[in-house]
């Protein structure tokens, strides 16, 4: 595998921005034709995966179409009908799935997403909040002098800004964005611990079809992609997940169950996702935070679970434990390499320090983002299988704690040992931390297929 | 012993279907019809011969041609399959599925070739014996515990948690206190019923255990690439 065409894919695919502001804007196709001129506008502003020569640029601009949005594209139907069935259908369709039911489901969710009228997604990165508002004014330029398409939602989100530097906490106090998997011909600093396991214990990148249509993934096989091949190949689809976050319960159930646990809040917290809140793997550490290891990239995502199959250290259904189980199942971690996503989120709404007053009502969130060659196969799978049940981890009808749509009587299961500092300990009467407000699936096309799009040359034949 | 893994007897049965070009209602479409209207969950009459772990019931067509470059073949005749995984012998099992689950073995069976009913027992087991395939491959959750053993284990982990979460941080003596009569009331419960239990029979003991077939998660995703 040679190294991929990095300036026919889209930046956001290759790397995270790591940028701390964010506006994203969903549009509505009002015309076709005018809707292709519009892209066809937009092209040469859009970010690809091209070396950063000089350094982060000012800002970067991505963007991506529900299959509703290629239908309104005047894609030829024998393209549409060539999609994967789950992003033909949308993420709303999918919600017994996905658990998106009760209080996650579509009547509960922000407005754009429960009529589904979100055809585009544009992504707008940038060092300034200043110049969400220009190049926003920009792109409204653009939208009303084609006509081709109107804004029906803006949604900003960003990093917080905590004690004087920019931090990748959430909501809930953890430091996020550690694990992303490598994959075969992407440039980037390889950290161990972030592809696949080998047997001999070292870690290679996965196969490129994991993340791009159009390569070979690790069964060997072609992601199932549309026609023609031009159109699929260096895109991918993003799951667009708007997450509310209970912060005030998240905060009370931590302070209340901390208390009645011999570790302590804090480790009570670490067991929860499998990371102490400064980002330390539990894994690695279980007894304490260790600044050390954070900072080290050899060590923060270099770590395995087979020697941990009780899950003293870190929790059988500790969230990282569930959504990356390595090799917890066994088979030098085989059973995982075809169920990774690549996570491109970030928080929205105020950041609330620990010792302020905090609702549940307050606009606090994430924007989850995961890049993947299936949906089905793979967010679909973590999110249904891993998220949502418990059973591949001997976890019965188990949900995972921070993500989990609960019911009454739901609980969280900490295994210990008869260290004092380090008991077993059951989370019980599990509330919602988390609450779904809307998204969908997009296709994320290459800059080719974009040029094609625009010039509505997509041809099936 | 191919059949038997440890105490669970895997069997596997094929029924040749009756043909009739006369019949209203083809048999294999009235088993079709029959099999529409049975609960798939813990309410299927198959789960109320208690020591059953699953049971599956198919209707096999024929092979399929898939085009070149296989050749082209076909079954002798159409097939009811009958898959489940049960505790101990398959003469008993057979002779509870007689007389526990007539209606529904006879509603099935009975458009099949040769099936002589299920009132004489000795002829419908020594029928569906005559039916009988090796099975080599058990379904993946049976692991040699009885299912009233992994009822009874589900319900003590389930009150085990429960427990737990209720008394945790409490001081040793309080605790032991609490265990002890914990322990007494778990000893004491009447053993979990397997099946749904019919109405105005024994209550299910609530325990925070939800039958994953009530689980929309459950439905697992099969992917036909793998």
């Amino acid at each position: 595998m040679s190294k991929l065409d990095a300036t026919d894919i889209q930046g956001i695919v290759l790397r995270g921005y790591n940028l701390p502001f964010a506006r994203y804007l969903f549009l509505e196709i009002a015309d076709a034709q005018r809707g292709r001129e519009f892209i066809g506008k937009l092209l040469y502003r859009i970010t690809t995966g091209e070396h950063w020569d000089e350094g982060k640029p000012e800002w970067t601009l991505n963007i991506a179409f529900t299959h509703k949005g290629l239908v309104n594209l005047n894609l030829p139907d024998a393209s549409l009908l060539s999609f994967p069935v789950e992003f033909l259908q949308g993420m709303k369709a999918r919600g017994e799935i996905l658990s998106d039911t009760g209080e996650n489901a579509p009547e509960k969710w922000d407005s754009i997403w429960r009529e589904g009228r979100v055809d585009i997604w544009l992504a707008v990165n940038s060092k300034a909040k200043t110049t969400l508002d220009t190049l926003g004014a920009e792109l409204q330029r653009v939208v009303d002098e084609t006509g081709g398409a109107k804004v029906v939602g803006v949604q900003d989100a960003g990093s917080f800004w905590i004690d004087g530097a920019w931090s990748s906490k959430e909501h809930f106090g953890y430091t996020d964005g550690f694990g992303n998997p490598d994959y075969l011909g992407v440039e980037r600093d390889t950290q161990p611990g972030q592809g696949k396991l080998l047997a001999d214990g070292g870690w290679a990148p996965l196969a490129t079809g994991e993340l791009l249509l159009g390569y070979a993934d690790e069964a060997g096989e072609l992601p199932v992609a549309p026609i023609p091949h031009l159109l699929a190949s260096n895109g991918t689809f993003m799951v667009y997940r708007k997450l509310h976050q209970n912060v005030a319960t998240f905060r009370r159930y931590l302070e209340e169950k901390g208390k009645l646990y011999a570790g302590g809040k804090e480790k009570l917290a670490s067991k929860f996702l499998g990371r102490w809140r400064d980002g330390t793997p539990v894994e690695l550490s279980p007894d304490a935070p260790n600044a050390e290891i954070v900072k080290d990239k050899l060590r923060n995502v270099n770590f395995t679970f087979g020697n941990d199959s009780d899950g003293t250290r870190c929790p059988i259904g500790a969230h990282l434990r569930r959504t990356n189980p390595r090799d917890a199942f066994g088979f030098n971690g085989r059973l995982v390499n075809r169920r990774r996503i690549t996570r491109r989120g970030l928080p929205y709404g105020p950041y609330v320090p620990e010792d302020q007053p905090v609702e549940d009502s307050g606009e606090h969130g994430i924007i989850f983002m995961a890049l993947n060659a299936s949906l089905f196969r793979q967010f679909e799978f973590v999110q249904q299988q891993w998220v949502g049940y418990g059973n591949d981890a001997r976890l019965g009808n188990d949900k995972d704690l921070l993500l989990g749509n609960h019911e009454a009587r739901d609980k969280h299961m900490i295994q210990g040992t008869e260290d004092p500092m380090n008991p077993p300990f059951v989370c019980g009467g599990l509330p919602k931390f988390v609450e779904l407000r809307g998204g969908n699936y997009f296709f994320l096309p290459s800059m080719t297929a974009l040029r094609m799009i625009a010039a509505g040359t997509v041809d099936p034949r | 012993m191919a059949n038997q893994s440890g105490d669970v007897y895997g069997l596997t049965i094929l029924s040749p279907i009756l043909q009739d070009l006369t019949a209203e209602t083809s048999h294999n479409c009235a088993i079709r019809m029959k099999l529409a209207s049975m609960p798939g969950d813990e309410s299927s009459p198959f789960a109320k011969v208690s020591s059953t772990h699953m049971a599956r019931l198919v209707v096999m067509d024929d092979v399929v041609y898939v085009g070149m470059p296989s050749c082209e073949e076909h079954l002798k005749s159409q097939y009811l399959v009958f898959e489940t995984n049960f505790d101990g012998e398959l003469d008993e099992y057979l002779t509870r599925m007689a007389r526990e689950i007539p209606a529904d073995v006879d509603a099935l069976w009975q458009h099949c070739w040769g099936y002589p009913g299920t009132k004489d027992v000795a002829a419908f087991i020594a029928y569906m014996k005559k039916c009988q395939i090796t099975t080599t491959f058990y379904f993946a959750d049976v692991n040699n515990h009885t299912v009233q053993e992994t009822l009874t284990a589900l319900q003590t982990q389930a009150a085990v948690a429960e427990f737990i979460e209720r008394n945790q941080g409490k001081a040793a003596a309080e605790l032991q206190i609490a265990f002890a009569h914990f322990l007494e009331k778990l000893r004491k419960a009447p053993p979990p019923v397997p099946g749904r239990p019919e109405k105005g029979g024994p209550p299910r003991i609530e325990t925070n255990m939800k039958w994953a077939t009530r689980n929309a998660a459950n439905t697992k995703q099969v992917t036909p690439n793998e």
